[in-house]
């Protein structure tokens, strides 16, 4: 008691100290003639945000109610844009194969990753091989997207090279409408996958190893565990994961550039896709900003929803 | 005080950053030229043609001295993005190559001049041209481009796969065809495919799902206007893309003479004389050279590369001769002139000088392109042929007549987006004929936008 006493005392600061530390030290940085440099270190950033995000986002809004085909001067046509998005055969297609994509490559990417983090914490602590699993994300998209498509390819592709020699007819992964999405989608779960694993493998660590021992006593078996102890205890981080994921996988593009071009028959003309072609194709670029803003309200929904249902900030831990 | 030392420190350190990016952004190497300058700049996307326009320079920079010419070479899939940066951004350059389809948006953005008062003021002759000219007027009448070439189609076909099946190249020089039984053009085609027991598409037994050669490269293209798949056919029966010569309001796919074209062709697909759509993925000169396929439909512009395949001997043959001779669509690439040009004067020299029969004839020599002056389209044939390529064809399909200009139209870029997956869904056997009808009323909505 009295070693608690002398120890809770020693922590508190003499009261005269405070007393003088009160008086010399002005109570905000404003007052300690910081201000100054402090708003130049700040000024990088946000000069960069205003000028590279606050500025074109909201310039971008402006423009999706004009008609402006960037060589000449907006033109002021209130909703006719999203009148015109309304009736647009090509754009709910898009976003139907958009969705398709996300749906198939965020279920995909969560299930591999799982997996694969599951097997790291259990097995190996090597870095060297953490550090393999993340190399592919580190490759640009456009040079995966490049080499998978020359590995896919219906002729000379080694894929269908394999499955020729296996016996099996070729398949054309990027030239028919049935493969050309679940395609696309591998390669980018072949590339998202390491990233996302180790984030969920960071998110393993984090549960103390005397839970999996309890569960041990109780008689779980490994598969029970992993239901049951780990998946609760990693939500709020796969709450994290999928909600970047859905962000990231709304918004593919490059990959879907350099392997199909949206096609065949705009079978996988994703909606960044289709926007591009608009704006930097046909100088639509009021039309593209509509279509824009439309994407960027439907990804703030479906991330306010995952995070509802996710009911991420919170961990079953506190339950 | 020490902290204002270090802000004015950071602060001057910020200020040299933007300065130095301001420096980097400003391309003053391929933009216009600088006011009253005597650096002209100029675009293409093609890197072959860059190449031999070079050889335009010494006689161009002899005959203007203090003039001089910067050739910079863009890929085809930058090309038009960057040429629009340079728009917005002031910097583009002062002529570049252009495509008839984006004749509309940049006319109609005033992004390119209209060349009638140079034109008079220099007392340049348009009529030097044979082919082009008409191709490069705007809807307001007046001439926005200078024409540099014209491009069509070519039938190259490997000579001893021929000879195998007892075609000589005459026979291949004049096929004939028609919608209905496909004239000699069939014939030729299903001897010259051959399945994997050996059995060639005339015989009985032949089986089209294990094919070694096809007859024919895909005929199944995307492309708008088909120039180098469906097109040399159905022009034959003297359709054309658009129901005006310029400035259409509508692209007939839904005549019946189309349909009939587009149902033969596809059927060649069907039979297993043509690989079917997306089947192959490689260029027609890898198709030609790995024996894949025994003869391809190509542009003209593939000529030299065709008959230069290693190992390979590839002759070149026109196109089929239908039920009202031969006839194909021609693409003329043009000079167009920046409206921000800061340098007009050598810029209008030296888009001439390109323009001429001695620049059209030293750079044309290459065949890396097909000179829209007849005398020079002539002197690259000879050139060729002292190499052992004979293009008299192309000579024949300019003089006869046989060429019919690429319709201006407005739009141009949302048509080949809207018409192209309609057409990959039709040969891919997701839409049937139904989709023609469709595919015209969606060209007349387009046509009539503003």
């Amino acid at each position: 008691m009295a070693v608690l006493e002398s120890t809770a005392r020693g922590q508190r600061p003499p009261r005269d100290a405070v007393g003088r530390r009160g008086k010399s030290r002005p109570h905000s940085p404003a007052h300690r003639g910081d201000a100054k440099l402090a708003w130049v270190l700040i000024a990088p950033a946000l000069v960069g945000f205003l000028v590279f995000a606050a500025y074109p986002t909201v310039r971008g809004i402006y423009l999706s109610f004009t008609d402006f085909a960037v060589l000449s001067p907006p033109e002021w046509i209130g909703l006719d844009n999203y009148v015109q998005l309304l009736h647009d055969d090509v754009f709910w297609s898009a976003l139907g194969v958009t969705v398709y994509f996300v749906l198939l490559s965020v279920s995909i990417s969560l299930v591999v990753s799982i997996t694969t983090a599951a097997v790291l914490h259990r097995l190996t602590s090597s870095t060297v091989i953490r550090g393999l699993i993340i190399l592919p994300f580190l490759i640009s998209a456009v040079v995966a997207g490049t080499v998978w498509s020359w590995m896919l390819d219906t002729q000379l592709g080694i894929v269908n090279i394999v499955i020729k020699a296996l016996g099996g007819d070729g398949i054309q992964f990027l030239t028919s409408r049935s493969w050309a999405i679940p395609s696309i989608a591998l390669i980018s779960v072949w590339k998202q996958m390491g990233y996302t694993s180790i984030i969920i493998f960071a998110g393993l660590q984090t549960i103390p190893p005397t839970i999996y021992e309890a569960g041990r006593v109780d008689g779980a078996s490994e598969l029970t565990m992993f239901r049951r102890l780990t998946l609760p205890l990693l939500r709020p981080i796969l709450a994290l994961v999928v909600v970047l994921n859905v962000i990231g996988a709304f918004q593919v593009f490059d990959i879907v550039q350099v392997t199909t071009k949206g096609g065949p028959a705009n079978a996988s003309n994703v909606l960044q896709m289709y926007i591009y072609s608009k704006a930097f194709g046909q100088f639509d670029f009021g039309y593209a900003a509509a279509m824009s803003l439309s994407l960027f309200v439907i990804l703030i929904a479906i991330t306010f929803l995952q995070m509802r249902l996710l009911r991420a900030s919170e961990s079953d831990t506190n339950a | 005080m020490r902290s204002k030392r270090i802000a004015s420190a950071i602060a001057l350190a910020a200020l040299a950053a933007t300065a130095a990016l301001a420096g980097c952004s400003s391309d003053g190497d391929s933009g216009s030229g600088e006011a009253g300058g005597k650096t002209v700049n100029w675009w293409t996307w093609d890197e072959r043609q860059a190449a031999s326009y070079k050889k335009c320079l010494p006689g161009f920079e002899q005959a203007n001295p203090g003039i001089t010419v910067t050739i910079s070479q863009y890929a085809v899939d930058d090309y038009f993005t960057k040429l629009t940066a340079g728009f917005v951004s002031g910097a583009a350059p002062d002529a570049f190559q252009n495509s008839v389809p984006l004749l509309g948006a940049y006319a109609g953005q005033k992004q390119i001049m209209a060349l009638d008062d140079q034109i008079k003021k220099t007392d340049y002759d348009l009529s030097v041209f044979d082919i082009g000219v008409e191709s490069w007027k705007y809807t307001d009448g007046k001439q926005y481009g200078i024409p540099l070439d014209w491009a069509g189609a070519a039938i190259y076909f490997n000579e001893d796969k021929a000879k195998d099946a007892g075609i000589t190249p005459e026979q291949i020089r004049d096929m004939t065809w028609n919608p209905d039984d496909g004239g000699t053009f069939d014939d030729i085609v299903a001897k010259l495919t051959v399945d994997k027991n050996g059995k060639r598409g005339d015989q009985p037994g032949f089986d089209k799902t294990k094919v070694a050669t096809y007859g024919i490269g895909s005929l199944a293209s995307g492309d708008f206007n088909g120039q180098t798949s469906w097109n040399p056919f159905v022009s034959t029966l003297g359709w054309r893309l658009g129901d005006k010569p310029a400035w259409p309001t509508k692209f007939p796919y839904d005549d019946p003479n189309f349909v009939k074209t587009l149902e033969y062709v596809k059927g060649l697909g069907d039979r297993g004389l043509m690989p079917k759509f997306g089947q192959l993925t490689v260029a027609g000169s890898q198709q030609i050279g790995s024996g894949t396929v025994a003869m391809v439909q190509g542009g003209t512009w593939d000529a030299t590369s065709m008959t230069k395949i290693p190992g390979v001997k590839v002759g070149v043959a026109p196109t089929v001769k239908g039920p009202q001779g031969r006839s194909m669509i021609s693409n003329s690439n043009a000079n167009n002139i920046y409206a921000g040009t800061k340098n007009l004067d050598s810029t209008w020299k030296w888009v001439t000088y390109m323009g001429s029969e001695a620049c059209q004839s030293t750079a044309g020599a290459d065949a890396t392109f097909l000179p829209s002056i007849a005398k020079s389209l002539q002197v690259a044939v000879d050139a060729q042929k002292a190499q052992g390529l004979d293009l008299s064809g192309f000579v024949n399909a300019l003089n006869n007549g046989e060429l019919y200009p690429a319709p201006p139209t407005a739009n141009g870029q949302e048509i080949v987006d809207t018409i192209q997956p309609l057409f990959e869904a039709y040969f891919s056997g997701e839409r049937d004929k139904a989709v023609f009808p469709e595919m015209a009323a969606k060209t007349q909505e387009i046509l009539a936008k503003q």
